[in-house]
């Protein structure tokens, strides 16, 4: 029997040390080999992945990163972002130039380019794509109020065009004329607004904007979002739960790239090889095959492989294998050697907030309630140990800042006092005390928040600060939801005194944070922290119609810091992502604020 | 005659049955089911947007309404548009239950034909060493959760720090006519049939020699040794043939499972797009529509497995009687 137990066990023993071994010390110092091209012989392909999955591909429902990048590739929007600028910078797509805009900042007239041509499709008479109009955009926004559509993306128009609401009221009319919503020509766009919206740019480089063709949206119906016709830089051959194919548009109109108006710095961008692609028109390859890859493991070992997939972002548990030094931030040579990498901080940031109008944590309008509470809420905060959470979750990597407004955004301040992100145990317990909070006293706090393991750590390490400031520890509850919609139901019905949330940024302005603080928009709106303050509405309602400004940063600043001092909400850390690409790929990939539009410039060495 | 007198009766008797899975599980679905509701809603929504969210999923109907809606949709197999893709739920599953079939069948059946041999072989050599490995291989397999299967195999035959034979992702078998290419799926299929078959084995394996170890001590097989049969006679017509019934119901059971649900591990690891994912993404995001064709499809084909079970149960036991 030992004779023949032990090959056995000595081979399976031989196979699991060359798997873990390698495993451990990321030998990835073998080139990656070169991608068999059997199904698309001759042609230059790109193969993307991303971490969770699209459902669609229908503009109004663009509302993740990933049916966002779908919709980007397929769709042409008004607005794009300058491929290598940042902080982000608009610049035209389907747009001749940037929108006239009147001096009440009311009307905003947009012109569109001509002769660019929706791709070939059944739903079009002969199959042939037609000319994109004026009347395109006009139609693909009135979709948002029509209820067959759902639309996810209405809230960035809703109480904003003049007569919008109205036509959804009156039924969704499409013969009926918008006065707010117009097309005076084939190719003149003028759009009229109740008060000034100045964020309304930005939402026209979203993919909740893009130009869709009513024939294909009526000639698909429901199914429309699995086989959408647009006027973009590729063309969406197939879509399931596990990836997308893409075609070039190959009829996209000649636009050169200029590297200069694009943000090109040579100190920056040189490793890429951009360069190279200097006045040549996107897109570059000939088919994108987007993968959707939910799991780390497999989408590294994928990557890694290195005739699959060219693109990912590091998973967490390879973070060891991968990062040599984090400050200042270094790779080991093995993967430097073979991948491109680049680090960019997230466009959005995690919190953890109060509900304002749970008298468990805020107000019941007796003055000395809501003192002792607010002297809770500070006190939590300040016993919050955000060093700690960024090095255990966040390979030390993620940017912490006070308040709302983000790294991301032109109106971060980097200067502002580190008080509400500053761990100070000592003052924690002097609040308590002062306020006369004790260990009997203190409220049951329960940690609502999506049911996953990572959630489950955060709680413990939650509850671990708190311990360290005289929370009892037996007083902590976690409280999880099977969903995230479970979770997103119980904040908006008002069930969470106490959450943890992510917010992704829409666009580049303070205002897309801010608002999240303003009274109106209390739950079910995006004010889950239900925060209730005349003086910031007031302030906010000011701000939010003011055109980019010194003034205005100022005033975004100042609403900033009311929340601070209110304690509304521990904030904030935006997450830092290191992306890693193949040596073949020419591109600088970002998934953030500039979302699929990147696509269209990625080239592939042959 | 009677077979075909018998199956038109076990059909019609397996509809309570479908009724009450469809009916429990459509409880289950409504009341204690995710709220598909705040997963389709914009970032800002109102009251009236949830209304309007509410009314388009048909949450404000009644209940019995609803239920009624799920039968027609059951006997027209017109189960509507999922409720979280834009895709027909008979398209979803038209694209993945062939899918998971090609998958999930190799394994299927090397999983069992190799646990029958497995336990044949325990069985007839019970008590020595090589019945105690098997069966210690059995613990193993059993003892290993799937998941780390998956991703120890996924590492070892097919990336890079591995043995790199196999793709690590996809499901490239088909050529643009939709036929099989089998050297491609040869390569697909490979890794997810060993780890299929890996853990298979263990419950199999220990199932099959407990049913064959009592049939062995059965009274004929010891006539038939003491009349001299051949013990490879023995083993294949006294005791497998008798014992063909257990073995019979646990593999009959299994296909509907296998033919609905697929894999979601095995789907969601190798990046294969089957009927596995599609029905996991459907019980957490709460999508009826879908939750809905798999369930009653499953209640369906059970009622036909069963059936065949019954008419099978004769084909190896002739005394079974057809009532």
């Amino acid at each position: 029997m030992k004779i023949i137990i032990k090959p056995i066990i000595a081979l399976a023993l031989c196979l699991m040390l060359v798997a873990c071994n390698n495993s451990e010390s990321t030998d990835t110092t073998e080139k990656p080999a070169k991608k068999e091209n059997n199904r698309y012989p001759g042609k230059k392909v790109y193969y993307h992945s991303m971490d969770g999955t699209p459902t669609t591909a229908d503009p109004v429902r663009a509302a993740t990163v990933y049916t966002n990048f779908l919709v980007l590739n397929e769709f042409d929007t008004l607005y794009s972002y300058k491929y290598l600028k940042r902080p982000y910078e608009l610049k035209t797509n389907l747009a001749t130039a940037m929108p006239q805009v009147s001096d009440d900042g009311l009307t905003y007239t947009i012109t569109i380019k001509k002769g660019v041509k929706f791709h070939d499709n059944k739903a079009f008479e002969g199959g042939k794509g037609r000319e994109v109009l004026a009347s395109d955009f006009v139609y693909s926004l009135k979709r948002h109020f029509d209820k067959k559509f759902k639309s996810q993306g209405a809230w960035l128009f809703s109480g904003r065009i003049v007569g919008l609401d109205d036509w959804k009221k009156q039924g969704s009319d499409y013969s009926q004329t918008i006065q707010g919503l117009q097309a005076l020509d084939d190719y003149t766009i003028q759009i009229k607004l109740i008060e000034p919206y100045p964020q309304l740019i930005y939402t026209l480089a979203m993919g909740f904007t893009a130009l869709v063709p009513h024939e294909a949206v009526e000639f698909y119906g429901d199914e429309f979002g699995s086989n959408p016709v647009g006027s973009g830089p590729f063309i969406l051959q197939s879509f399931n739960q596990e990836k997308a194919i893409y075609f070039a548009n190959p009829d996209f109109r000649q636009e050169p790239l200029d590297l200069a108006f694009e943000g090109y710095e040579e100190s920056i961008h040189e490793f890429t090889g951009i360069k190279e692609l200097k006045g040549k028109s996107p897109p570059f390859i000939d088919v994108m095959e987007v993968h959707f890859i939910k799991e780390s493991s497999s989408r590294w070992n994928s990557f890694t492989k290195g005739n699959e997939i060219q693109f990912t972002t590091v998973p967490k548990e390879q973070s060891n294998s991968v990062i040599m030094t984090k400050k200042p931030l270094k790779l080991y040579p093995q993967i430097t050697d073979n991948y491109h990498h680049m680090y960019m901080v997230e466009a959005g940031f995690v919190y953890s907030g109060f509900d304002m109008i749970n008298p468990t944590f805020g107000n019941n309008g007796n003055p000395e309630h809501d003192a002792k509470n607010k002297a809770l809420r500070c006190a939590i905060r300040k016993g919050f140990n955000w060093d700690q959470r960024n090095r255990a979750f966040y390979f030390g990597l993620g940017t912490v800042f006070p308040g709302v407004i983000t790294p991301a955004v032109m109106e971060f301040d980097p200067t502002m006092s580190k008080d509400a992100i500053s761990l100070d145990i000592e003052g924690a317990k002097i609040l308590l005390k002062e306020a006369n909070w004790n260990a009997d006293n203190l409220p049951e706090l329960k940690y609502h928040t999506s049911g996953n393991v990572t959630n489950r750590l955060f709680y413990e390490q939650f509850r671990g600060f708190l311990k360290k400031i005289g929370y009892p520890v037996n007083k902590i509850k976690y409280n999880p939801y099977p969903s995230f919609g479970a979770f997103n139901k119980a904040l908006k019905n008002g069930k969470t005194p106490f959450f943890s949330l992510a917010w992704g940024l829409d666009y580049p302005d303070a205002e897309n944070t801010l608002q999240l603080f303003y009274g109106p928009n209390k739950s079910p709106g995006s004010n889950n922290f239900n925060y209730q303050n005349p003086q910031f509405d007031a302030l906010f309602e000011k701000a939010k119609i003011m055109q980019p400004s010194h003034e205005r940063t100022v005033l975004y600043q100042e609403l900033n810091q009311m929340v601070i001092d209110d304690c509304v909400v521990i904030s904030g850390l935006s997450r830092n992502k290191i992306y890693l690409w193949h040596h073949d790929v020419i591109m600088y990939p970002d998934r953030e604020i500039l979302g699929g539009f990147f696509a269209r410039y990625v080239d592939v060495k042959e | 005659m009677d077979i075909l007198k018998f199956a038109v009766r076990k059909l019609f008797g397996g509809i309570p049955l479908i009724l009450g899975v469809t009916f429990i599980s459509f409880l289950l679905m409504v009341y204690f089911g995710p709220d598909l509701t705040w997963e389709k809603l914009g970032k800002n929504p109102t009251q009236q947007d949830i209304m309007e969210v509410r009314h388009e999923l048909g949450y404000d109907q009644p209940f019995v309404k609803r239920y009624g809606n799920y039968l027609k949709q059951l006997v027209t197999l017109d189960f509507g548009n999922s409720q979280m893709t834009d895709k027909k739920v008979s398209t979803i599953l038209k694209e993945t239950m062939p899918v998971s079939l090609h998958l999930i069948i190799p394994g299927f059946i090397l999983g069992n034909i190799i646990a029958v041999a497995l336990a044949l072989f325990a069985a007839y050599h019970r008590g020595t060493w090589l019945d105690k490995l098997i069966m210690t291989g059995s613990v193993v397999g059993m003892s290993i959760s799937f998941l780390i299967v998956i991703i120890a195999f996924q590492l070892l035959f097919c990336s890079s720090f591995g043995l790199d034979l196999f793709p690590v992702r996809g499901w490239e078998v088909y050529n643009n006519e939709g036929n099989i290419i089998w050297s491609q799926y040869f390569k697909y299929v490979t890794v997810p049939t060993l780890a299929t078959v890996f853990v298979a084995l263990g419950y199999n394996t220990r199932f099959y020699r407990a049913v064959l170890v009592e049939e062995m001590t059965k009274d004929h097989v010891r006539t038939a040794r003491a009349f001299g049969h051949k013990p490879a006679s023995i083993l294949f017509k006294s005791v497998l043939k008798n014992a063909m019934v257990p073995i019979t119901t646990r593999i009959m059971f299994s296909i509907p499972l296998v033919v609905v649900s697929g894999s979601l591990l095995i789907e969601s690891y190798f990046g294969i797009p089957g009927v596995g994912k599609i029905t996991y993404d459907a019980i957490v995001a709460g999508d009826q529509n879908i939750l809905k064709a798999i369930v009653g499809l499953t209640a369906v084909l059970f009622v036909i497995v069963l059936l065949l079970t019954d008419i099978l149960y004769r084909v190896f036991d002739p005394r079974v009687e057809l009532k």
